[in-house]
């Protein structure tokens, strides 16, 4: 091998770079935004014409009620506000949405959890990851593992959910705001003054 | 007019003859008469004094009017300054709030993080001690700088303590420098990983820096804390038989990625330019007195394959480097790489380096299985040690001046004409509920202990094992193959994920009658029959 490979080398990078700045589809890896606020209950509730947006104001009431319905599990940050999302087909209601946020390794996640009226989650989607690393969290493959969960379950790696290697922290940062809002919507809708 | 009415008035009244009216008449004219010119002159004067007071009061109303104007031109022009100066303020406020919050975020957004560990081993070796070691601490820094760009470094201090130099230029009947370089053993200090990346499409992200050399699963995914066993394995780190010891990074560029295949499927790659593992001088200075002889000053100069420069390269060809993994569904991975590059500096014929890499992870709920192969192929090693003897001339050199004697060697060192491993690691991750309430339990969310068993084999063909020449001529070229045995058994407790808490035993096995010291680089011993060893190591691992 001699340098007029590497050249070689470069002139092939170079047209890589060409054709896929020329592409449309750009996507974004690890860390980026990937659903914006008003995008994110179609995520988890496609089949719904219609999303009752609704933001609850946090109090130190809700906090314990939350906490106390996540038991064991401590959330590693605690919102202001949520929002939340009714979600309907015509005039029936498919379920409820929250969006959360939890601390990864060294930086919040924010994604949607949406429940059915059975109290399970129907789906979860990555809102904003900003991890340098484990950004295979925002994966379908690793988010349907949370489909039909509920409060009751763990959540947590190696229990219930399959673990990313490498990504540890950013795994049990999803199962902790899952149960976070599973328990927020309980609160709220299920049990609270929202109650539909 | 006023006077000929009073005479008319006159006239009248004498001719009525009515003396008494016409007295009065007179009286009143009199009167009138002597007041009427006093009224007209008071009222003249009254006039004019009017007339100046409003004079007075118009030129006091005018200047009023001009010290008005001027005191409104003089708050408008005050109030323009002001306008000017907030405007100026704001205009900087704005520039500073958007610079700061443009540095600012970058500082929020940048992270620094570490990894690293430390271990108490014991050995069943003459010459290794019952030592506790503080492996590496490994500083991490992670910045997204914008929008699909990111920074990444890794600065490494493994077994450091402490670096002093001391330096000192003198005179004293000519120019003398005197220098003293205090350190602690074994200690380094090293740039593991420093790169940009911009993140063009999932599929495509484009890496320039010192990369981590994506050989194998080890390389790539070295963090003390993310492996169950208190010491890396012989194939990336032991031995090793990837062409430089874990972790392994060059410099160069190039691109990685991943795309979906199918439903639940995954394909990744890296696929990277860079200088590349090159035979590299290290020197060995050695001072010391003998009983019964000379004192002894000697320079060992070995050429072994190293990490490729971050300066000039020392060779002119440059290395690829690639991997390519499918993952068919989460937690399971299989993955094959390729490194291939010149590792001969410029003075020597121009010979390749192959290796081959295949490794993954299977996993069952619990119980988990990964493991990695090497094959790494040195092409003419022979084709090099003769050209080397020819330029080095002689291999070893010695002179006796008095009671010092003076030895500089050269060899070649850790070149075999191929070297093929794999390790292979069982684990199994459990947690007995009746932990959950003792403090092994009690304060974590998930805590987990993982019984772990790796098995680890090296096959060295045709390992240099002496080499001399003479007189630019090789006199001695001796090979031999090897074999190298290990088997670890540890179990690890994982309060949190970012720590682990080791405990592991260990036995490795050369063939019978050769030293452990001649096929590993952390194994010393200086007796042909301690040709296995038996160690037990209590590591910690924490990364944050």
């Amino acid at each position: 091998m001699d340098s007029k490979i590497s050249l070689r080398q470069i002139g092939i990078w170079l047209v890589c770079l060409a054709l896929s700045l020329g592409s449309s589809q750009f996507a974004l890896g690890q860390e980026g935004v990937f659903l914006k606020d008003e995008e994110a209950p179609k995520a988890v509730f496609p089949e719904a014409d219609s999303f009752e947006r609704k933001v609850v104001r946090s109090n130190e009431e809700i906090k314990a009620k939350i906490q106390q319905r996540m038991g064991k599990t401590k959330t590693s940050l605690w919102e202001d506000s949520y929002v939340t999302f009714v979600a309907k087909k015509g005039e029936t209601i498919l379920g409820y949405a929250a969006i959360v946020e939890e601390i990864g390794k060294h930086r919040p996640i924010t994604f949607i959890v949406g429940v059915g009226p059975d109290r399970k989650i129907k789906d979860a989607a990555l809102m904003v990851y900003r991890e340098a690393y484990g950004g295979e969290v925002r994966d379908r493959r690793f988010l349907q593992q949370y489909k039909g969960k509920q409060l009751k379950d763990p959540l947590l790696p190696y229990r219930d959910i399959q673990n990313i290697s490498g990504a540890t922290m950013s795994v049990e940062a999803i199962g902790r705001g899952s149960k976070k809002a599973l328990a927020l919507l309980e609160v709220v809708y299920f049990e609270g003054t929202e109650r539909k | 007019m006023v006077l000929k009415k009073i005479f008319w008035t006159t006239s009248i009244t004498t001719v009525r003859g009515k003396k008494e009216k016409q007295m009065k008449t007179i009286i009143v004219i009199l009167a009138s008469l002597l007041i009427l010119p006093a009224v007209c002159s008071a009222q003249e004067g009254d006039l004019a004094a009017e007339v100046r007071e409003l004079r007075a009061k118009l030129e006091r109303l005018e200047k009023k009017m001009t010290d008005e104007e001027a005191q409104k031109m003089k708050r408008a022009e005050a109030e323009r300054a002001a306008l000017t100066e907030q405007v100026k303020k704001d205009v900087m406020t704005d520039v500073a709030a958007k610079s700061q919050s443009y540095f600012g975020k970058l500082v929020e957004q940048t992270k620094v993080g570490a990894y690293g560990s430390m271990r108490y081993g014991t050995s069943s070796l003459d010459d290794l001690h019952n030592t506790f070691t503080f492996r590496r601490l490994v500083l991490t820094v992670d910045s997204p700088i914008a929008e699909r760009l990111k920074a990444n470094l890794e600065l490494e201090f493994e077994r450091f303590t402490e670096l002093e130099v001391e330096k000192r230029l003198f005179s004293s009947r000519g120019v003398g420098l005197q220098q003293a370089v205090e350190g602690t053993n074994h200690s380094e200090i090293s740039l593991e990983q420093a790169w940009m990346q911009y993140d063009i499409a999932d599929w495509l992200k484009f890496r320039a820096g010192a990369l981590l050399v994506p050989l194998g699963r080890f390389n790539i995914n070295h963090d003390d804390n993310r492996w169950d066993l208190p010491r890396r394995s012989l194939i990336d780190r032991g031995v090793p038989v990837l062409p430089s010891t874990a972790a392994w990074p060059e410099l160069g560029a190039g691109f990685l990625g991943d795309f979906s295949a199918g439903t639940t499927g995954k394909v990744s790659y890296q696929w990277y330019v860079m200088n590349g593992v090159a035979l590299d001088a290290e020197l060995e200075q050695i001072s010391q007195t003998r009983a019964g002889d000379t004192t002894k000053f000697a320079q060992e100069v070995e050429l072994r394959p190293s990490r490729g420069t971050f300066a000039d390269d020392i060779k002119s060809g440059k290395a690829l480097a690639t991997r390519w993994a499918y993952s068919p569904w989460l937690g399971d991975e299989i993955g094959v790489s390729l490194y291939w590059g010149r590792y001969t500096p410029d003075f020597l014929p121009s010979r390749p380096v192959f290796s081959l890499a295949l490794d993954g992870k299977k996993t069952w709920g619990p119980f988990e299985i990964e493991g990695q192969y090497v094959h790494t192929r040195w092409s003419g090693v022979k084709d090099v040690a003769l050209p080397f003897a020819r330029k080095a001339i002689n291999s070893e050199t010695e002179a006796e001046i008095g009671d010092v004697e003076t030895e500089v060697e050269f060899e070649l060192a850790n070149l075999a004409t191929s070297k093929q491993g794999y390790w292979v690691d069982f684990r199994y991750r459990f947690w007995p509920e009746f932990l959950g309430n003792t403090l092994l339990g009690k304060h974590f969310a998930n805590p987990q202990l993982i019984a772990t068993l790796r098995l680890e084999q090296v096959w060295f063909n045709q390992l240099i094992k002496e080499m001399a020449f003479s007189s630019t001529s090789l006199t001695q070229f001796e090979k031999e193959n090897r074999l190298l045995n290990r088997v670890t058994m540890g179990l690890t407790y994982r309060p949190v994920p970012l720590v682990a808490l080791q405990l592991a035993y260990e036995y490795t096995r050369t063939n019978r009658g050769k030293s452990l010291s001649s096929v590993t680089n952390f194994l010393t011993s200086s007796k042909d029959r301690e040709y296995f060893q038996h160690a037990v190591l209590m590591g910690l691992a924490f990364g944050f």
